[in-house]
């Protein structure tokens, strides 16, 4: 929409960028202040953090930081998210790729109804989902454990998976693997050797995209792990359950520490972020 | 294109692989159905999971719903009690008061989304210098951790150390307060989520054809008119996405109510998955849970049964 930089005087067109400045500058302020400040709170003594009015100029302090990067409480449950959005996201590719690979390329029975349940595991409420699913594992002693939460997130890690992928293969060019397949290559073998090497932005932003939801989430893990196995955002809630206490230099340090890694994800699959969103509803 | 390349001399090895293959006519025949099957045993495994975490989950939890069950008993020896779950459900104030507040929220967070969403689009879509900036620090909000960013905006809004309750000069307990708290939770999400739809707005308006913006501005269009008459038609089963994946995805709030009032004060903010977890994870009535978890289901069936119509009419959406 370059268009409207036609309308109107040279004059009419300045005014014009510069109130649409005004209100990006104005909304930048509004949607970046909170995380700003909290940043800030993270860099500041306790004394500092409880000075009113506020304090706006100060000398920056790691002391909250290090004392995060410390605790053993901390370190474990950054283990334990590493580990299982790890699990969930190395599970739903292995998984979910070759289902895609499969419901792009070849008509078979049965397809609309998987993908059809695909949607339907996307969408409906992760709650309804985890109390049976609670019953279940408790009585074959999988909660608590690592692997209940791996399973968990493929709820949502694997429809993502499918979707995203689907889209790639979809947009791939089907002569190089029909190629092989005139060379004799088995439909096996031209998925892995010609199709998946072609794919691999793909399957890079599809991991991306997946490590993000698993790292985020709260719910499954809520339920699922115990004080051992908790994730990070899990550790986050326990800190603001009930009163929120004096010790914000160190809450907002880990919150900090919990939230940089998804934010490095996202820009890095940044080109890729619509077609997430919308779990390919719209074609990104 | 070295991709390409890499897909040129894989083919080259498959050449070799497959005249090896060719020699031996038994494996050949193995082989060759085993080739006929790829779409099925390339599904298997998802299928298979699908029905693991899924399928059999619902399907008992359908099944909990209509038994009196605690979770010292077995797995099948609860008592069958009908539809008592259900009745009670129907006559408990706290779930149909949840009923009311989830469906007020979605509301409310979904049309504040929207608006905010498709102002912040428009803005990043005039193309101007710096605007990829503006583009990349927009959308900050809606990286980061649900969890934790209900977490920052609870110390925002705290009533005596929060810098809310300072720059407006009050001491309002924001989430302390029957009447504040559902607004101030539905600002924190409309804060975290307007990006969202911004985003996918902005991949719409990126999209559309530029030819009738371009007439209308020869003919002597406003961009007003331009606005209201081209661009915002155009730009409608976008905006149908959007209105629907939000709608699915507020109706199963969680997180942020979680932290910040965890269904409070006096069950102001109870949206339904609140009730759902606090029935089956704090008084551990599992079967009630069942019960509302089914209703919840059904209700979101419904949406998600919109959901697919609108896609299914809109092929190239």
């Amino acid at each position: 929409m370059s268009a409207p930089s036609r309308v109107g005087s040279r004059r009419s067109r300045l005014v014009f960028a510069g109130g649409v400045y005004l209100a990006l500058i104005a909304l930048t302020v509004v949607f970046l202040f909170p995380l700003v400040w909290i940043v800030g709170l993270s860099l500041k003594t306790r004394l500092q953090i409880f000075t009113m009015p506020p304090l706006l100029v100060w000398r920056p302090t790691l002391e909250n930081y290090a004392g995060v990067v410390h605790s053993a409480d901390f370190v474990q449950a950054f283990t334990n998210s590493l580990l299982v959005s790890s699990g969930a996201v190395l599970l739903s590719m292995i998984v979910g790729v070759p289902a895609a690979y499969a419901i792009a390329r070849f008509p078979f029975r049965g397809r609309s109804l998987l993908f059809f349940g695909l949607l339907a595991m996307r969408m409906l409420p992760a709650i309804a989902v985890l109390v049976p699913m609670y019953v279940l594992f408790s009585k074959i002693g999988l909660t608590t454990t690592r692997l209940s939460v791996i399973l968990a997130y493929t709820t949502f890690s694997l429809p993502l998976v499918v979707w995203i992928m689907r889209g790639f293969f979809e947009d791939l060019p089907r002569e190089l693997e029909e190629s092989a397949w005139v060379d004799g290559a088995s439909r096996y073998a031209a998925f892995v050797r010609v199709v998946l090497p072609l794919i691999r932005p793909g399957l890079v932003a599809a991991c991306i995209l997946c490590l993000q939801l698993a790292w985020n989430d709260f719910l499954f893990a809520a339920v699922l792990t115990n004080n051992a196995t908790r994730t990070l955002p899990v550790l986050m809630a326990a800190f603001s359950s009930g009163d929120t206490g004096v010790e914000w230099g160190g809450m907002t340090a880990s919150g900090v520490l919990v939230i940089l890694p998804v934010i490095i994800f996202s820009f890095a699959a940044q080109r890729h972020l619509v077609a997430g969103l919308s779990s390919g509803a719209v074609k990104g | 294109m070295h991709g390409a390349m890499g897909g040129g001399s894989a083919a080259a090895r498959l050449g070799t692989a497959a005249r090896r293959a060719r020699a031996d006519p038994r494996r050949r025949s193995t082989s060759a159905w085993l080739d006929r099957q790829f779409a099925r045993l390339a599904v298997l495994p998802t299928t298979v999971l699908m029905l693991l975490v899924f399928g059999v989950p619902l399907l008992f939890s359908l099944y909990l719903s209509f038994e009196g069950w605690s979770p010292e008993q077995s797995l099948f020896s609860g008592r069958f009690v009908g539809t008592d779950n259900y009745q009670d459900l129907l006559s408990d104030h706290a779930f149909l008061g949840s009923v009311a507040i989830t469906f007020g929220y979605t509301a409310i967070t979904v049309a504040s989304e929207l608006l905010v969403g498709l102002g912040l689009a428009l803005l990043l879509d005039i193309d101007l210098p710096w605007i990829s900036l503006f583009r990349t620090v927009l959308i900050l909000p809606m990286m980061i951790t649900p969890v934790v960013a209900a977490f920052c905006w609870k110390l925002l809004l705290d009533p005596d150390h929060g810098i809310v309750n300072y720059l407006i000069g009050s001491n309002v307990i924001w989430l302390g307060r029957p009447d504040t708290a559902l607004l101030s939770v539905a600002v924190v999400n409309l804060w975290q989520n307007a990006p969202y739809v911004a985003i996918l707005l902005l991949a719409g308006l990126r999209s559309l054809p530029s030819e009738p913006i371009e007439a209308a501005a020869i003919d002597g269009a406003s961009r007003l008119q331009m606005f209201w008459h081209i661009t915002l038609p155009l730009l409608r089963p976008y905006i149908v996405v959007a209105l629907l994946l939000r709608t699915i995805f507020e109706f199963r709030a969680f997180d942020n109510i979680y932290v910040m009032t965890n269904g409070g004060p006096a069950n102001s903010t109870m949206v339904l998955s609140m009730f759902t977890y606090l029935t089956s994870f704090v008084d551990f009535d599992l079967s009630m849970g069942a019960a509302a978890s089914w209703a919840m289901l059904l209700m979101s069936m419904a949406l998600c049964g919109l959901f697919i119509a609108v896609i299914r009419r809109r092929e190239p959406l």
